[in-house]
């Protein structure tokens, strides 16, 4: 079943197009990986599809839940299910993570006591780039998404905390049928997360998508992004 | 004459209701007395007071105690008017905490505070003072305190407003003495709210130190004008950092440091800013489910608290 569907998409800021007519369908429950190099798109997409104010859409339109939510802000978003993991969120001095998880939380995170240090902490203040990772997932856990979009979710994180974030995901996904994005540009967290499908964006739009990520990978390791810009499917 | 209780769990020490005193703990290490009786019971008192109290409370740390102070002065009835005149005095070497807190318990009830306090530090003391104000939209609050401290002396002094009232005047003096230190907080959140806050640190013993921050949160239509002041008289250090955030173009905030220095060994510095809730922080929140007016409180809230 379709979870989001988004047709045409095209966003520009100041005039240069960042989003150029971008298809792409994500369905319930699936894990979907978005792959491509540095300034392709990826992260301008979450936060398009996260309702974000400082991006423009020109045209096209996102449906989510078969509804179109291109006008709708944020926090429309976020009831509807959306969540995003922010690649850098930013420091919120004087409010605990406690705080905000009491003026946000619908669902009690699972093993929520086993991160207890970081919830008196303010939000992502001095924290670590694993610990601002954790935060992250505590917070959007909490909202219990139906689509979790995940903006570099590996950056800062060594190994065993990347696998400790992946099985947390991977069982949150299963049990609640959720949908994940996971942007990435670097791919080592998919051999953990072995995605349903991936989509490589190359200058704003889908150049490529295959159910194989590791074929994808591959070709990727070989070509670096080279390859991608003129195959429609691998 | 008020009548006297002994303090039980979660009572304070000093509680006035309106203009009535319900109730004051009694301690052997402690006075706590109505200021009026402290003034008609203890000459030497007459010295830190301007002319017989009308109201307010004493309190005399004699001894080290093990528990924090506590007064509570409410409101709770329309169109009262309060007078107080407040002493409390920390012996040589005692150190302490007092809870203060100052409220209406409703919106409209047109009260008036009117607080003139002095607090006295004695030699190598220590005070830790949380003040808390409540007001409702349509009260008159003028808190004037003045604080002295001896030498090797230290205050750390929060004082947190987050429910203004109509208007709010605030003034603070304090005389540092020799190697004595200050550490002063002031937080502020200005909703359709006149406030006037003054303050002024007399840097007057060698080696005296003081740091003032500022907080201030200007909303719906709030003028708020805060004078912040240091001066040092002889070789001392201290900073004063005054920071506020705008949150819309109705509210005008004028925030006004002042450094005053005459020892050239003397090191002051200020800094201070205005602006407005960051972008980012706001649609981080909005991301989380909050709409933008519950977004802004927790920003503001974090803001103030810090």
């Amino acid at each position: 079943m379709k979870l989001l569907e988004i047709k045409k998409l095209s966003v520009e800021i100041e005039g240069k197009k960042i989003l150029d007519s971008l298809d792409l369908e994500i369905n319930q429950g699936e894990i979907h990986a978005l792959l491509g190099p540095n300034a392709s798109g990826k992260s301008t997409l979450a936060k398009v599809i996260m309702g974000l104010p400082e991006y423009k859409v020109k045209t096209g339109s996102i449906l989510f839940s078969n509804k179109e939510v291109k006008g709708l802000p944020a926090e429309k978003r976020s009831k509807l299910g959306i969540s995003l993991v922010f690649q850098n969120p930013p420091a919120i001095e004087g409010v605990k993570l406690s705080k905000l998880l009491e003026k946000i939380s619908i669902n009690e995170v699972r093993e929520k006591e086993k991160y207890s240090h970081l919830l008196e902490r303010d939000v992502n203040v001095n924290l670590s780039g694993g610990e601002k990772k954790i935060s992250e997932l505590i917070q959007v856990l909490s909202l219990s998404p139906k689509l979790l979009i995940l903006d570099e979710i590996d950056s800062g994180l060594d190994m065993k905390k990347r696998e400790e974030v992946v099985e947390i995901l991977k069982k949150e996904a299963k049990e609640r049928r959720m949908a994940i994005i996971i942007i990435t540009h670097q791919g080592e967290i998919l051999k953990q997360f072995s995605p349903d499908k991936v989509s490589v964006m190359i200058n704003g739009k889908i150049a490529c998508q295959s159910k194989d990520y590791k074929k994808v990978m591959e070709t990727i390791k070989k070509n670096d992004y080279a390859k991608c810009k003129h195959c429609k499917k691998l | 004459m008020p009548s006297a209780n002994i303090a039980k769990n979660y009572s304070p020490d000093f509680l006035q209701v309106d203009n009535e005193i319900k109730s004051m703990a009694r301690n052997d290490k402690v006075v706590i007395l109505p200021s009026i009786e402290a003034w008609e019971k203890l000459p030497w008192v007459k010295e830190y007071f301007n002319g017989k109290p009308k109201g307010g409370y004493f309190i005399w740390v004699k001894e080290q105690i093990d528990f924090p102070l506590s007064t509570c002065v409410n409101i709770i009835s329309p169109n009262i008017k309060q007078d107080l005149q407040n002493l409390m005095i920390i012996e040589k070497g005692i150190k302490a905490k007092a809870g203060v807190v100052c409220s209406s318990l409703k919106n409209n009830l047109s009260g008036t505070h009117k607080a003139k306090g002095k607090l006295i530090l004695k030699e190598n003391s220590s005070l830790e003072y949380n003040h808390v104000h409540k007001w409702g939209h349509d009260d008159d609050v003028s808190p004037d305190y003045e604080f002295v401290l001896g030498k090797n002396s230290s205050l750390k002094y929060n004082y947190s407003n987050l429910f203004p009232p109509k208007t709010l005047d605030i003034k603070n003096k304090i005389v540092c003495g020799e190697k004595s230190s200050v550490n002063l907080n002031i937080s502020v959140n200005g909703i359709d709210s006149l406030i006037k806050i003054k303050e002024e640190v007399i840097l007057e013993g060698k080696d005296a130190q003081a740091v003032s921050r500022l907080k201030l949160v200007g909303r719906k239509r709030s003028d708020i004008t805060a004078e912040s002041s240091i001066v040092a008289k002889v070789k001392s250090k201290g900073h004063i950092d005054c920071q506020s955030l705008m949150i819309d173009n109705e509210s005008k905030i004028s925030s006004i440091p002042l450094l005053v220095c005459e020892n050239k060994e003397a090191q002051i510095t200020h800094e201070a800013s205005i602006g407005k809730v960051s972008e980012e922080q706001l649609n981080y929140l909005r991301s989380r489910g909050l709409s933008e007016k519950e977004a802004i409180d927790l920003i503001v809230s974090g803001f103030l608290s810090v």
